[in-house]
């Protein structure tokens, strides 16, 4: 189970509402790489992974996920704060405004609502870890970009933090699948699938 | 196990930044290097700013490498010991035979739980069950929502 904590992983204390950037950084709360897609495709993959170590691992870093979904809400949050009726209108921010105004809702930047066809849990050991190598360097990715466009240190800096995440959480996965090879058949990993084959 | 055992090689020959590969290595699985054990590691509010404990993990992007921002605040503290204990806790996951990593974690565990106590009891419960400490329920209702601008609420 999980329990609260009041506060967040690091500080988000942004000092200027920007919606036109809280606009693009949406995409890390639902989009396609966002944190939201990442804590459930590593906290759903937990069920099939046979490993203790790595039913470990897929929680831990599901759980840090959660923390970094929460630090993009407040991102957007921050971002989007007493906004007079000429932000609004500014920098494309009104589609976003006329739909939910300024609660934040799971959205692709693109528009797209959170879906779940942007994670993969296929119940098997390799094709797992795969998928979540990938995973990482995609959102890795989404924050060079916003860190391209954005205009305010104090979003840069936390941007800045949650991309580095993503690098030492792909370093992580890359053990993963050496641990997981090494438990599997050593002249061909592909012989069975220990998730599902658990008598081979 | 890995890390990678090699007698033949000096670990030291391999730098901070790398890590360790098997010298012959099954096709059509991929592979990153193995962390080595004892790992170069940053002081806690260093590990924060950074994002990582690590300095050899430590890959920085190069659009807005503004200075990074001097991280302040009563939670700062408890925030930075927490996230060692994190980053320390992913680390033990894929190298859980790394004796020195589990007694420095068994350390930050000690200072972290210090540290909590310190701010809790200055500024209030961080969780529902601390609030069995509290004079009354509003302790936890406080607006203190770490989503709002100013640390322990918008006053």
């Amino acid at each position: 189970m999980f329990f609260y904590e009041k506060k967040l992983q690091y500080p988000v204390k942004i000092a200027n509402c920007n919606p036109k950037l809280a606009s693009y950084i949406i995409s890390q709360y639902g989009g396609p790489d966002g944190e939201l897609g990442a804590s459930l495709r590593y906290l759903s993959q937990r069920y099939a992974m046979p490993y203790p170590e790595l039913k470990g691992l897929l929680t831990d870093i599901g759980t840090e996920e959660l923390g970094h979904l929460e630090m993009i809400g407040a991102i957007v949050h921050q971002l989007t704060r007493n906004l007079s009726e000429d932000q609004i209108r500014e920098g494309g921010f009104a589609p976003y405004f006329v739909d939910h105004t300024t609660g934040v809702y799971p959205t692709a930047a693109s528009g797209s609502p959170w879906n779940a066809a942007g994670i993969g849990v296929k119940g098997d050991v390799i094709c797992d870890l795969t998928e979540d190598m990938a995973a990482e360097p995609k959102a890795r990715v989404t924050y060079d970009n916003i860190l391209r466009l954005s205009d305010d240190p104090d979003v840069s800096d936390v941007i800045r933090f949650l991309r580095e995440r993503e690098i030492v959480h792909f370093q992580r996965f890359g053990e993963a699948v050496r641990l997981a090879k090494e438990k599997m058949d050593q002249k061909n990993v592909y012989f069975t699938n220990p998730a599902f084959d658990k008598s081979r | 196990m890995y890390p990678d055992k090699n007698p033949e090689t000096d670990q030291n020959l391999c730098g901070d930044a790398c890590g360790t590969m098997p010298p012959c290595a099954p096709l059509a699985v991929p592979y990153v290097p193995f962390q080595q054990t004892g790992s170069k590691r940053y002081a806690q509010q260093d590990a924060l700013q950074n994002g990582t404990l690590f300095p050899g993990l430590n890959l920085p992007f190069h659009a807005k490498s503004q200075a990074v921002k001097a991280l302040g605040g009563p939670l700062a503290e408890l925030q930075a010991l927490e996230f060692v204990l994190n980053e320390l806790g992913l680390y033990l996951d894929t190298h859980q035979d790394d004796k020195e990593a589990f007694t420095l974690y068994q350390q930050y565990a000690a200072l972290e739980k210090q540290a909590r106590a310190a701010y809790e009891a200055a500024n209030g419960p961080l969780t529902q069950s601390a609030t069995a400490n509290a004079k009354s329920w509003s302790a936890w209702l406080g607006d203190s929502w770490p989503w709002n601008y100013q640390e322990g609420g918008d006053k």
